[in-house]
């Protein structure tokens, strides 16, 4: 395995074995031939300075669970359950019955300390063979893009030929522990040797060390909440409650259309009775959404000018998404379409606890940079999804993108440019999916690969059909990520 | 000024009981006789050799504080560990002011270079600068410690207190705002040198008698304004309230490993923090370098304290 994929040579015929239970240096020594052939014949702009000869990664296809509101149709369901769910439709649509994939990359932000083996726990609840390994990752809302990323990496370094990317939240069925000097006296209980040791513990606790401590998702540097964070940001981009409610609006119209148009059909599989997402409001409109008071922000001297409001911030949700990856070769030998590529990906963060910028605006360091290394702007790309944490963040980021100078002077590239919000989320995004905090990035990364995927189809051509991703994330991070149309 | 050679750093529960001691004591005599104050600090610095830093208790005030659970000893610590000294010297029956009661006013910590929790640590402290202030006499206890680095200092703290309505004749009024060198005037100096302007909330905390008691037990800091309603009544409040180190430590804590390991730590206490309140915090990044930092109530946005957080010069 310690090849380098690109200390071969391209354009070697592939053997074309067609199983993922061969021996490591075999499978190995096949796909980075097969991946420097494709590679050399795919010569779009977006390859500029990349290495030829890595083999792709491809997104075969996507599936998830409709997204629920807290305490709605899946307040009983664990994460497990739904994590266990969507791999299962997603086993069922390709056919993944018994197959050994390379990995399963999966996680939860929200988890409890007994599902330390999520992901492979919910593995074993599948099809797929038990032979599957997996893996848990977090890294907050951009889990499950950065669970793509990994399993994508894998396939270009030659060490997997397929993998599924997942993630999964509940915050419906959110872990709740004991308080911290219960839990410490608890622990010196079981390890005092005396009886007068044990009482002397027990009569150092007080009631209120006994009430159960729910789940905090304030950032815990500061205390805050997002929405207090992104009120803050929201006012130093000069950010407008019209310009947002119009974010929320076009989510769920967006969204609304795709469901009618029949787009999520092979995208999502009905559980416990949901067959379409909870939080999407199909009859909502600008009025209903201009009489919503605001809920963050509302403090202090600038509350009079609060505009963050229920409307356009996005619901607590429950749900599970998951994305296939393999090889183009891998797809091929299964009869398995190949929607699009992974080009490649950025990850940031920002020093929001020293207020240098918003928490919520990691997207105006990934996204800039990551174009830069590509060669590309946003004119480059047909679809840009950028994950509505709230209306704001999308605003306040593409704000920053077309912002030269912060470019320049913060993020140290050129602006990718201006965005167009004609190609923004085409098909709604989190204001009206809901965020389930884990799931998101896969239901992104499923949904735009699908959209490339069908434009490239309807409009046919060799331009290269790109998308690009921009997810937020706690901890002022991010995770932007480039596909293209295969 | 001479030495006073101490075993240890005494505990700040036996100097409070000291000071209730001598506050009942001198209000009588002070009131009915008219005894003649003093208008001279003790001239003694009180000195400790070997003070050993304890890892358990390092690590209670780190995670209390949101500090990294490090072997460096943050500023504030030192503080902790330093100050009951200073506590020490106020207690004197020769101190000329009334301990209870005082205001902790601002402070001011230079850090010249990192302590840590191997070190065994050498504490110096004495009271200098008594002045008279528009609403009473300011006074400022020092507080030196050196570590293992060599004999220099290596942290160095001024705590300015004022004992409100208290006036002692003969004690010219020095007006603190024209730049001398005491923690306060330096601290309200740095801040309208930057403009003025609050820096932009970057944080909220919720402050409760929980905190306090927990910063209380780790301080040794048990004054009964910060722990019981019915102390805080007796001094004017009309609830407990935080201890001011308290917020000042957080807000070091805020800035972070940004701080480096040499800088000047200032606050200024403006208003006491009730509990229990919701703080707001800001941090702002000074065109110099360093942070300024700010603290108000969330409810109505009053500041209760201001501060900055320098690379040393």
């Amino acid at each position: 395995m310690a090849q380098q994929p690109r200390n071969t040579t391209s354009g070697k015929a592939t053997n074309g074995k067609s199983d993922g239970d061969k021996p490591a240096a075999e499978e190995s020594g096949r796909r980075r031939n097969s991946g420097g052939r494709e590679r050399a014949t795919s010569g779009s702009a977006a390859n500029r300075g990349k290495a030829p000869d890595q083999p792709r990664a491809a997104i075969i296809g996507s599936n998830r669970i409709p997204f629920g509101k807290a305490g709605g149709a899946y307040a009983e369901a664990t994460n497990q359950d739904m994590l266990t769910a969507a791999l299962s439709g997603l086993i069922a649509r390709h056919q993944l019955q018994g197959e050994r994939l390379g990995d399963v990359v999966g996680g939860a932000v929200l988890k409890h300390s007994r599902d330390f083996n999520l992901t492979r726990e919910a593995v074993l609840g599948t099809a797929l063979s038990p032979q599957t390994p997996a893996v848990d990752i977090q890294r907050a809302c951009a889990t499950s893009v950065e669970a793509v990323n990994v399993v994508a990496n894998k396939i270009r370094l030659g060490q997997i030929t397929s993998g599924i990317a997942a993630g999964v939240d509940s915050t419906s069925d959110a872990p709740i522990v004991v308080s911290d000097r219960l839990r410490k006296t608890l622990l010196r209980l079981s390890r005092a040797k005396t009886v007068p040791q044990r009482l002397k513990l027990v009569g150092q606790l007080r009631p209120s060390d006994l009430a159960p401590v729910a789940p905090n998702v304030n950032e815990p540097r500061t205390g805050l909440s997002m929405g207090e964070h992104q009120a803050i940001t929201t006012r130093q981009w000069d950010i407008t409650r019209e310009a947002q409610d119009e974010v929320a609006l076009a989510s769920h119209q967006n969204l609304a259309k795709a469901y009618s148009d029949g787009f999520f059909d092979d995208l999502l599989t009905p559980y416990r009775g949901l067959v379409r997402d909870e939080s999407l409001r199909e009859d909502t409109s600008a009025e209903k959404l201009a009489t919503l008071k605001p809920v963050f922000g509302t403090k202090g001297e600038h509350g009079a000018s609060a505009s963050m409001t229920a409307g356009n911030s996005t619901p607590l949700s429950d749900g599970a998404a998951s994305v296939l990856l393999g090889t183009p070769q891998w797809a091929q030998e299964r009869g398995l379409p190949v929607l699009a590529h992974v080009v490649d990906t950025e990850a940031a963060s920002v020093d929001f606890a020293r207020g240098t910028d918003g928490l919520l605006m990691g997207g105006a360091y990934a996204v800039p940079r990551l174009l830069h290394r590509n060669g590309l702007t946003l004119d480059d790309f047909t679809f840009v999804e950028i994950h509505e944490a709230f209306a704001s963040v999308v605003l306040t980021t593409a704000a920053a993108w077309a912002d030269e100078e912060f470019c320049a002077e913060r993020v140290g590239v050129p602006s990718p440019g201006e965005l167009d919000y004609d190609r923004l989320n085409v098909t709604g995004s989190s204001l009206a999916a809901g965020h389930p905090f884990a799931a998101t990035g896969a239901r992104i990364v499923g949904t735009l690969a699908a959209l490339l995927a069908q434009h490239k189809e309807q409009h046919g051509g060799d331009e290269p059909v790109r998308g690009l991703i921009s997810v937020c994330a706690a901890g002022g991070q991010a995770v932007a990520m480039i596909l293209e149309a295969a | 000024m001479r030495t006073h050679i101490l075993e240890q750093v005494p505990s700040l529960a036996g100097l409070y009981g000291k000071a209730l001691g001598r506050t009942a004591r001198a209000a009588a005599p002070a009131m009915l006789a008219r005894t003649p104050q003093s208008t001279q600090l003790p001239a003694v610095r009180y000195a400790v050799e070997e003070v050993p830093v304890d890892a358990a208790h390092l690590g209670d005030y780190q995670r209390l504080l949101g500090e990294p659970g490090t072997d460096d000893l943050p500023a504030g610590y030192v503080h902790v560990i330093a100050f009951p000294l200073a506590m020490a010297v106020m207690v004197r029956p020769d101190f000329p002011l009334p301990v209870l009661g005082m205001v902790h006013v601002a402070n001011r910590v230079q850090q010249h270079h990192q302590l840590h929790a191997g070190d065994v640590l050498r504490v110096r402290a004495w009271a200098e600068g008594l002045r008279a202030h528009r609403s009473g006499t300011q006074v400022d206890l020092v507080v030196e410690v050196a570590g293992q680095e060599g004999p220099e200092v290596a942290w160095r703290g001024v705590s300015t207190y004022l004992a409100k309505g208290t006036t002692l004749p003969g004690l010219a009024l020095i007006e603190t705002d024209d730049g001398d060198s005491r923690a306060s005037a330096e601290a309200s100096a740095s801040r309208s040198r930057e403009g003025g302007q609050m820096p932009e909330q970057t944080a909220v905390w919720d402050v409760d008698k929980h905190t306090a008691r927990r910063y209380a037990a780790i301080s040794g800091d048990r004054n009964p304004i910060h722990t019981s309603a019915l102390g805080a009544r007796a001094f004017g409040f009309p609830r407990p309230i935080a201890h001011g180190m308290y917020t000042a430590a957080r807000a070091l804590a805020a800035v972070g490993t940004a701080r480096g390991p040499a800088f000047t730590w200032d606050v200024e206490f403006a208003k006491p923090v009730l509990l229990p309140s919701s703080v707001g915090f800001g941090l702002r990044r000074r065109e110099t370098g360093g942070y300024d930092y700010a603290g108000w109530r969330q409810r109505n946005g009053r500041v209760t304290f201001t501060g900055s957080v320098r690379p040393a010069a």
